[in-house]
């Protein structure tokens, strides 16, 4: 894991100082509200229904067991006991008293940990593949590049008050599992036309209430031209990008007003005009941020313990994940307890985590997109007394990638965009879909729930998404099928009227139960919902045939 | 109304009555030569959230090639101050006077940026030692060495203590021992360009077999090599020269990052060390010698406990690697015996030996 050189930690100080000072100013009134606002958003700070809310920065979802520990202190300490895991790999406290934010901000800082540009129109924290360093179908290890990205980006001082948020994801691996299609800027690790490594980059993408799927900007950029090329996208964005419409202001818009061709023209003009010397990324640079990220020592070759108690052997085929080395697995740690609100950990439950990851994990975690944690690196041998241990944390939930594994923003029950509740519904849903016995059977199925049309719940790259509406003061639910992220990346289409929360899990189960009666054997929800097209299983949400 | 100096160290402000005024949305292409032509230039920010004006400032400067006086103006923060630094403002106009103190407080802040922190190595003053050399060195005499890495890689110098490694005959240890405590340990190693194959295959192994995460390996700069030793052969006449500017010179701006290097010299060396301290000031810096006492059977006991994979070359005799023309095995008269022999030459210049006063 990237380690914080002296000067670095020092400008994380300096940072909690000037936040400092600028409470101290909005308290004695120097400061209005209209100019605290973004100067607390850059500092991770929101002002939600009920109280302040501080986003810490997981930086691209890498954590080691003593930023867990010291997570795990805060949520103790000035939380109410837990911490809620986001959709863009960050935690969120939200009970927090905001004279309490420094001293926060610097045991955060102990351990290398900040909560900078985690909000406001800034470039936020880079999305990168949870499984990156582990998994078998890696081509490059998205961490270095995104740790360079994060050093490029944090406190930029031409790019710190863009007409809207930035995000930028890079992805590694064969699998897209960092949904790079649906960010400003989204990176994959390619084979250029001379057979040398580098970036294909792909811009405009997003969701929110006008979601785009990123359209391909670039083939191959060559990695050390990585943050010269990128600027240039930045300036033309912080140039042209709308500032008279906060709904019309990322960067999709722009691209779709310019068109894609136009706004190429716009970056190569730009890049060319760029001083290379100083955006250069030399070789030797990488190499040094590549070095913290090495692989694991080395293991044994044991095989996969697939010989234990049966809800073992469960877990171990639901969460397991095949690992680039052989003798190591990586684990998903799903915070998806049937019932439970998705993404929330207690401080116990991640105290104890962090010891197990010490035993078990070399000392290092995940955080996905998906709301859940993952440990890379674990020795076959040791799967059976991890899993005893996260049964201990209750914390050994076998639904990766099932139906009950759903993704939920906080929802009105937090957040002041809310139309809709999103945690009892995602509750209500899991415990709907487990009792009738289809989480398992039903394989793969992505279910995404978001409170509002802001879509931090990512309904729109769901299978199956729920959105919350308001529909004349009451909470409604919009269904929509086959979005998805990925090479075929696609916005989820709705369905057909909003829903109210009490018919939402009667329909859902009707929707699986079609797919089970209608499925070619192994065929997965998505491909089943391509081959037949969405008719039969509008039909069941709406009950208009009985399935 | 005051004009704030953001680079007091640059070249003072060009007596204007006023500056052309550039409103901070003006497109740069829009910008004529009668504009570019001024001694100096506002640019005026409509809103402080309004960011278009930092572009602006850099396409004046990138992309027009703009090099006059740039002050800045409008709606703007004090916090601010630093981004507009940055980007190349010269000043800024602050126009209500009583917000000065939080701008001269602003602009105070942020020596750096991360930015750059990856491009260049910053000096550091040495970490505040709390007690005096010999009092430490008494402290940690008392300390069992794994305690000493303990408590000096976690306590008292985390985020300024490096490993400085040679990767060579009895490296393991010192790297083994960092490794225990935090494998992400900064390691440092000079690959000189002149080291043997059996080095460059021992580092990667040794890496891999520690988990090492945090190594940086450290290179002759391609323009000096060209410059000085264009043939390589300067350790043919000069091994001094070639030692500074395979060894010295390129180490020298790397350690400056850190307050504390760990090296794994020790007394049994001879010659100068034969008396060297556990801890030691070296100019700026302090070398923490944690292995100082250790015997040669210390040393194999050490490799044997751990399993610990020797050197490729040690099974040949030699018993301290450096570059490769300058190294043979070692002979009877110790186990650096075999660096420079001959030549009266004990040391490379990387440890520059100080006078410990012991009171």
């Amino acid at each position: 894991m990237y380690r914080y050189r002296e000067d670095e930690t020092a400008l994380v100080l300096e940072r909690i100082e000037e936040f400092e000072d600028q409470i101290d100013r909005r308290l004695s009134g120097e400061l209005s509200e209209d100019a605290f606002k973004p100067l607390r958003l850059m500092n991770g700070l929101y002002l939600q229904l009920h109280a302040y809310m501080l986003r810490v920065a997981i930086p691209y979802g890498t954590l080691d067991t003593a930023q867990l520990r010291a997570l795990a202190h805060i949520a103790e300490r000035f939380d109410r006991g837990y911490g809620h895991f986001t959709t863009r790999q960050n935690l969120q406290f939200n009970w927090i008293a905001l004279t309490e934010v420094p001293e926060i901000l610097r045991e955060l800082a102990k351990v290398g940990l900040h909560a900078i540009q985690t909000s406001g129109n800034c470039i936020r924290n880079v999305t990168a593949d949870p499984f990156a360093g582990a998994a078998a179908d890696e081509l490059e290890d998205s961490r270095p590049w995104a740790e360079l990205l994060r050093q490029w980006s944090t406190f930029h001082p031409e790019f710190s008050f863009l007409p809207r948020k930035f995000k930028i994801a890079v992805n590694g691996a064969r699998e897209d599992r960092t949904a790079l299609r649906f960010h400003d800027i989204g990176l994959q690790w390619v084979r250029g036309p001379e057979g040398t490594g580098g970036f294909e980059v792909w811009v405009g993408g997003g969701q929110g209430r006008t979601p785009r799927v990123g359209r391909r900007l670039r083939a191959f950029l060559a990695p050390e031209d990585l943050l010269s090329y990128l600027t240039a996208v930045l300036r033309v964005y912080n140039t042209h990008g709308r500032r008279d419409n906060l709904y019309k202001a990322r960067i999709k818009i722009l691209v779709d007003s310019l068109g894609l061709e136009a706004f190429r023209e716009e970056v190569e003009a730009c890049w060319a005009s760029l001083p290379r010397d100083t955006l250069h990324l030399p070789e030797g640079e990488r190499d040094r941020v590549k070095g913290f990220f090495p692989p694991p020592p080395a293991a044994e070759d044991a095989p996969v313990p697939y010989l234990g108690p049966p809800a073992f052997v469960q877990w171990l085929k639901v969460n397991r994940r095949a690992h680039q080395r052989p003798g190591l697995a990586s684990v998903v740690v799903s915070l998806k307890p049937i019932g439970g609100t998705p993404g929330d950990a207690t401080a116990a439950q991640m105290a104890g985590l962090a010891d197990l990851v010490d035993r078990y994990g070399f000392g290092e975690l995940r955080v996905s997109p998906e709301q859940n944690l993952i440990l890379p690196h674990v020795r076959n041998g040791d799967l059976l007394a991890l899993w005893e241990g996260l049964t201990d944390l209750g914390l050994a939930t076998a639904n990766h990638n099932l139906a009950t594994d759903i993704v939920a923003c906080p929802g009105l029950d937090y957040c002041n965009l809310a139309n809709a509740r999103a945690i009892p519904l995602a509750q209500a849903l899991s415990e709907a879909i487990e009792k009738a016995g289809l989480s398992e059977v039903a394989g793969t199925l992505r279910i995404k729930l978001s409170g509002c049309i802001n879509a931090c719940g990512h309904h729109h790259i769901a299978d199956l998404g729920i959105l919350g509406v308001d529909k004349r003061g009451e909470e409604f639910y919009q269904i929509t099928l086959g979005g998805r992220a990925g090479e075929e990346a696609a916005v989820g289409e709705i369905t057909g009227p909003s829903l109210s929360a009490d018919a939402v899990p009667p329909a859902v189960l009707r929707v699986l139960r079609t797919y089970l009666a209608l499925r070619k054997p192994g065929e997965p929800f998505a491909r089943a919902l391509q081959r037949l097209g969405h008719d039969p299983f509008k039909e069941a949400l709406y009950d208009r045939s009985a399935a | 109304m005051t004009a704030l100096l953001l680079r007091p160290e640059g070249a003072p402000a060009p007596k204007l009555p006023t500056l052309p005024q550039v409103p901070g949305d003006t497109l740069w292409s829009a910008l004529g030569p009668e504009t570019l032509g001024a001694p100096a230039l506002e640019i005026a920010f409509p809103s402080f959230k309004d960011g278009r004006g930092f572009t602006l400032a850099r396409e004046l400067r990138d992309r027009l090639g703009y090099r006059g006086w740039l002050r800045a103006s409008g709606d703007l923060l004090p916090d601010q101050a630093t981004h507009l630094r940055d980007v190349g403002f010269d000043d800024v106009l602050v126009s209500e006077d009583h917000t000065l103190p939080a701008w001269e407080r602003a602009a105070q802040r942020f020596k750096r940026r991360l930015q750059r922190i990856a491009a260049e190595p910053s000096p550091r003053a040495v970490a505040p030692l709390g007690d005096s050399v010999q009092a430490l060195n008494d402290h940690f005499a008392a300390l069992s060495t794994e305690a000493l890495f303990e408590e000096s890689l976690r306590r008292r110098w985390p985020g300024a203590i490096a490993v400085l490694s040679s990767f060579g005959a009895e490296a393991a240890v010192t790297l083994h021992l960092a490794a225990q405590v935090d494998r992400f340990t900064p390691v440092l190693f000079l690959d000189t360009g002149k080291l043997f194959p059996e080095t460059l295959a021992y580092q990667r192994a040794l890496v891999q077999r520690l988990g090492l995460g945090n190594v940086r390996v450290i290179k002759p700069a391609p323009a000096a090599l060209a410059a000085v030793d264009p043939q390589g052969d300067l350790w043919t006449r000069d091994c001094n020269a070639c030692c500074a500017l395979r060894k010295v010179e390129p180490l020298t701006p790397e350690a400056e990052a850190f307050s504390v290097l760990i090296t794994g010299r020790k007394r049994v060396h001879g010659d100068d060390r034969e008396r060297l301290p556990i801890l030691e000031r070296q100019g700026t810096q302090l070398r923490l010698n944690p292995l100082a006492a250790w015997s040669e059977a210390e040393v194999e006991a050490y490799f044997e406990r751990f399993d610990l994979p020797r050197h490729p070359l040690w099974a040949q005799g030699y018993r301290s690697l450096g570059c490769a023309p300058c190294t043979a095995p070692a002979g009877a008269a110790g186990p650096r015996s075999g660096r420079w022999a001959g030549q009266g030459k004990t040391e490379c210049g990387i440890h520059r030996p100080q006078v410990v006063t012991v009171r």
